[in-house]
């Protein structure tokens, strides 16, 4: 599974961390320190990243493949 | 003009004359955020409106039109430059009310302030003021648990969030807070024309403890990457008003809309039995309740941007010049976007929600408030699980672009 962040649209609402703190890792400002680029989802997070995707009032993270 | 409601012209519902004899006043062509019949029948209006008509005008004022799907939030909440926040986010704001920094400017002035404060307000640096936070609910309850009743507003709620912001983030004493809240409420909800005289005090007190600030040694803190300040776009420096204005925007910012949060949660668990049982059985699940909770009772109402060009919002026309009002509250119960929004559910949380506002102006206090209400719940709870809504009275509720809670008698 891969996803893509925005680097326009991620806003700092922390909510993908707060739901898959192993697949997304927030900057010191709390902004998701991936934005812009795509990240391949470790084996076995696949569940906790779909619902840090979901949780994004942004709707910043998107699926590249599942 | 084209509209998302000209198809539902035709319902007799969203007649003028049935929805003034349902609501007290035409919700659709005339609402009014301030309408005394919006503050008491708040509820059965905002889930008809998001439902039947989303997108409402009011010709109040200087007139303004409210979107409350979460498509349109989400759209103009993201694309500032189309919907500018440099002519303020209130309704009908009076002349001489100055503007709030940094919510009241548009990128890139607006990053700036937001690239230095957003460290000071992460969500990792909030979790770990849990234990501040935790003691001091538990201080404010030890005054009256064995009274076995209190008015949880003025004994708690109006209390907690202010000692959450100034004791552990901005460092002032509190002994003044009395004085400041009850300025940043009639800023708030006072009628339009006394607004600018309590803000003003607000930013005098302010004012008078930046300068305080800056005679001591520095502390690291969020006051003084306030008082550092920051460069915009022309290479000018922050002006000291400024500087005042971003510490008021964050104390305006705070207060009220926590009290709202914390007065809903336990409104709605002293009337939903199934719901309160469940939480103490589980209090593992009060992280996910504090997301339905600010959810489905959402204390921002609206915030407003201004169109800087003619464009159309989810089939609706606008002008350059219009003012629009993002509805926070409504997105957050739009059923095109969360299944079965009136429900809450604890278990499996609709996590998509749109309380805290989206698009580079979101709440920057939002992982505060998530805290607070976290941490406020659980020793509530542990301390005074039974509680209920003192018979014959019932919660008093202020409302404007925000949405706040006056009173509500509980005992136990």
């Amino acid at each position: 599974m891969r996803v893509k962040i925005d680097e326009d649209l991620c806003s700092g609402q922390g909510r993908c961390w707060k739901y898959a703190p192993k697949v997304y890792e927030l900057d010191d400002a709390g902004f998701n320190i991936h934005r812009g680029h795509e990240i391949e989802i470790p084996e076995g997070e696949e569940k906790t990243a779909t619902m840090g995707m979901k949780a994004c009032p942004e709707r910043a993270i998107t699926l590249v493949r599942a | 003009m084209s509209d998302i409601n000209d198809n539902r012209t035709a319902d007799p519902d969203l007649a003028p004359e049935a929805l003034t004899e349902r609501f007290g006043f035409d919700v659709m062509r005339n609402f009014d955020l301030d309408a005394p019949q919006f503050n008491e029948n708040f509820h059965e209006i905002m889930d008809f409106v998001v439902r039947k008509c989303p997108v409402v005008h009011s010709p109040n004022g200087k007139g303004y039109t409210v979107f409350n799907t979460e498509e349109a939030v989400r759209k103009a909440g993201q694309d500032w430059r189309t919907f500018s926040s440099a002519k303020g986010y209130m309704h009908n704001r009076p002349d001489d009310l100055p503007y709030l920094i940094p919510v009241e400017q548009d990128p890139p002035n607006h990053t700036s302030w937001r690239h230095k404060l957003n460290p000071f307000m992460s969500i990792k640096v909030m979790e770990s003021k849990a234990d501040l936070m935790r003691a001091d609910a538990n201080h404010l309850i030890d005054a009256f648990i064995d009274r076995g009743s209190c008015e949880f507003i003025s004994e708690f709620a109006a209390i907690m969030p202010g000692w959450a912001f100034f004791k552990h983030n901005l460092g002032v004493p509190v002994d003044e807070l009395d004085m400041l809240v009850h300025n940043v409420e009639r800023g708030l909800y006072a009628p339009m024309e006394e607004r600018p005289g309590y803000f003003g005090k607000v930013f005098e007190y302010l004012d008078g403890f930046l300068k305080m600030r800056q005679e001591l040694p520095p502390q690291g803190d969020i006051v003084d990457a306030i008082l550092e300040g920051v460069t915009y776009k022309d290479d000018e420096p922050a002006s000291w008003e400024h500087k005042v204005s971003v510490a008021a925007d964050l104390t305006f910012g705070g207060i009220s809309t926590t009290i709202y949060a914390m007065g809903s949660s336990l409104y709605h668990l002293a009337t939903h039995p199934d719901d309160l049982k469940l939480l103490l059985a589980r209090p593992d699940l009060i992280e996910n309740a504090v997301e339905e909770f600010i959810r489905a009772y959402s204390p921002v109402v609206a915030m407003g941007r201004t169109c800087t060009r003619d464009v159309e919002l989810t089939g609706v026309d606008l002008k350059e010049g219009d003012f629009i009002m993002l509805g926070f509250a409504g997105a957050s119960l739009d059923p095109r976007a969360i299944d079965n929004p009136r429900h809450l559910n604890f278990e499996e949380p609709t996590i998509q929600h749109s309380t805290f506002g989206v698009g580079p102006h979101r709440c920057i206090g939002a992982h505060l408030a998530r805290v607070e209400l976290k941490v406020f719940l659980e020793e509530w709870l542990k301390r005074i699980p039974n509680f209920r809504v003192k018979a014959g009275t019932a919660p008093t509720y202020e409302t404007s672009f925000l949405r706040s809670m006056g009173t509500m008698h509980l005992e136990w």
